[in-house]
């Protein structure tokens, strides 16, 4: 029973890993630009809801807020510096991406202090849920369901509308999309700030779970890397069946031996390179 | 300004001068012993064009195989040395074999989750690594009849161990082996198709890298007679990226350069402002719009403008852009 729990604990996990590494992953399918600042912009959304929420902001505005900024952030220094390195190699977008993410993480520690804080459950989701026999806390259902949704919205953004046909054409090959006449520089800030303000979300989210620390971003950074190797960059369904699959493994692992919770996350991504070198769906 | 001998002298000359301008002699033995695991870095980023976020591994496993033979045998520092290196490099011949099967930015990736999960694997068996706390009170034995508990002793030791590596990596990367490693970092699909086992390169040049960075770990571990959890995280991995990149990729004196500019700034301005990291952030995006070729590419471009008094293209180790294929 109690394995039980944990998977539905890891499915609330999974779907948070699955936010934080679909906007690596759409973020690189079209600009081909490896961003190691996602997991800082995760950091960030966390900081920034927690000090909304301590200004006593509804956790729906804190969460919603942080998003926004979040994405208003990114896409200012995708305009102004980014948009600049795309032509470089990729040694050059991770070296000056780990150089933003430094710098977001020391500006988390200089306004927030290095140690971390935990963070109430909002009001509304305080209670408990009885699930068959046993109990189960009304936040975590509340991530499932939200996530789940937004899973939706976003699903149907990318393929169902025409920005998603635009983004998906985009990452096939930019040239064309400038040709039939779109702005592909608007385009690209646009999935930037897209990408970020989901990681951003992503960790509000997560806050009244795993509370605040300035390092969680490299966490969030390596857990979204394990993701979308196994998952496949680009692909939205791979995200999400890698980001529940790490966030299984993780629960699970947590009630049977605690101390290998996260190490046993890294070990499964080895097996899967191991027997599927092209990841769950192949794409590659 | 290219020749292998030059930059021997060059690299003599920083291990003469390092003790007479830093008061600190524990500071200029991790200064070379930094440039000796960028060294190791710089064989895959400059010469292979592998970009390994996993060089903490390689460091992290080198400082535990020291601090575990020193605190459990009696055998020598330079037995133990030897184990660490062994060690470093076996693992390197894994990790990298394990990483080159994905390319790209999914090996950058991969490299990054294995360094994540070896630092876990750390923190978990804390029965042998001591988890949190690391390895405490490794011994320092000495070599032969000289003792090396004195700093400026045993900043000699690292000094020769430093320029020993420098000469022998200077040799890999003059050798047909070295010259085959920057063909696969310039068109991999060409190399393979003319021939060359590309796969079985990558992995020897990891296994180089690893045995070198495994090595330059057992020094620092016998520096600071601990062995912590530290040496094989994230920001470790991360800090020696950054420091080849700063001094240059593609040459070795470069890193060199990058070690003992990092580790010289990082410890001078960290003792002014502890938030110093955002000034590295910074300097590391001023780097990629401004100075691509790092500390090396400048003194270059420098040489060369007061030679032929105006810039001239170098034979630095930066590949073509995106779309321009060679």
């Amino acid at each position: 029973m109690i394995y039980l729990s944990q998977i539905v604990n890891g499915i609330g996990l999974g779907m948070l890993y699955f936010l934080l590494a679909v906007g690596l992953s759409i973020i690189f399918g079209l600009l081909h630009f490896v961003n190691f600042a996602h997991g800082a912009f995760y950091l960030l959304g966390a900081y920034l809801c927690y000090a909304l929420l301590q200004h006593g902001i509804d956790f729906w505005w804190a969460i919603t807020l942080a998003g926004l900024i979040v994405a208003a952030f990114a896409a200012l220094v995708e305009a102004g510096l980014l948009r600049r390195i795309y032509r470089l190699d990729h040694m050059y977008h991770i070296v000056a991406t780990i150089g933003l993410a430094l710098m977001i993480q020391e500006f988390v520690i200089i306004v927030w202090g290095p140690v971390g804080a935990s963070v109430s459950t909002p009001p509304a989701l305080v209670g408990v849920v009885m699930l068959g026999n046993f109990i189960y806390p009304e936040y975590r259902i509340f991530v499932v369901g939200f996530t789940a949704v937004l899973a939706l919205v976003l699903w149907w953004l990318l393929e169902g509308t025409r920005l998603g046909a635009i983004v998906r054409a985009g990452s096939e090959s930019s040239d064309s999309i400038s040709l039939l006449g779109y702005d592909i520089k608007r385009i690209n800030t646009a999935v930037f700030a897209l990408g970020a303000g989901l990681a951003a979300l992503a960790g509000g989210l997560a806050t009244p779970i795993r509370g605040l620390d300035p390092f969680m971003g490299v966490e969030a950074l390596a857990i979204a890397f394990v993701v979308v190797v196994i998952g496949g960059m680009g692909s939205f369904t791979g995200a999400l069946i890698a980001g529940l699959l790490v966030g299984i493994v993780q629960s699970l692992m947590a009630t049977i031996w605690p101390e290998g919770a996260s190490l046993a996350v890294y070990i499964a991504m080895v097996v899967v390179v191991l027997v599927m070198p092209r990841g769950l769906l192949g794409r590659a | 300004m290219n020749k292998p001998l030059f930059h021997f002298a060059l690299a003599v000359l920083v291990a003469i001068a390092l003790p007479v301008l830093v008061p600190s002699k524990t500071l200029c033995s991790e200064v070379l012993i930094f440039a000796i695991a960028v060294a190791g870095c710089n064989l895959l980023l400059g010469y292979t064009g592998l970009l390994s976020f996993g060089q903490g591994i390689f460091f992290g496993l080198g400082s535990y195989t020291l601090g575990l033979t020193l605190l459990h045998s009696s055998l020598p520092l330079v037995v133990a040395l030897a184990l660490a290196s062994i060690v470093g490099g076996l693992v390197a011949v894994v990790i990298g074999g394990l990483a080159i099967r994905r390319q790209g930015v999914y090996f950058v990736m991969l490299t990054l989750a294995l360094a994540q999960l070896f630092y876990f694997l750390a923190y978990s068996l804390s029965g042998i690594t001591g988890g949190d706390n690391g390895l405490l009170g490794i011994p320092r034995p000495g070599v032969g009849p000289f003792d090396l508990n004195g700093a400026l002793a045993f900043y000699v030791f690292t000094a020769i161990v430093f320029l020993l590596i420098f000469a022998a990596l200077q040799r890999v990367v003059v050798s047909t082996f070295g010259r085959t490693l920057l063909a696969i970092r310039d068109n991999g699909e060409r190399a393979q198709a003319i021939g060359f086992p590309v796969r079985l390169f990558k992995i020897v040049a990891f296994a180089i890298s690893g045995a070198v960075t495994g090595l330059a770990g057992g020094l620092h571990a016998a520096l600071i007679g601990i062995a912590p959890l530290s040496s094989i995280d994230y920001h470790l991995s991360e800090s020696v990226l950054i420091m080849t990149v700063i001094g240059g990729t593609g040459n070795l004196f470069g890193s060199v350069l990058g070690a003992g500019f990092y580790v010289i700034v990082s410890s001078v301005l960290s003792a002014i402002w502890p938030r110093w990291m955002l000034l590295l952030g910074a300097l590391l995006i001023a780097l990629t719009l401004f100075m691509q070729k790092g500390l090396w590419g400048l003194i270059e471009a420098a040489v060369s403008r007061i030679r032929d008094g105006g810039p001239r293209r170098s034979r630095s180790a930066i590949r073509p852009a995106r779309g321009e294929k060679p």
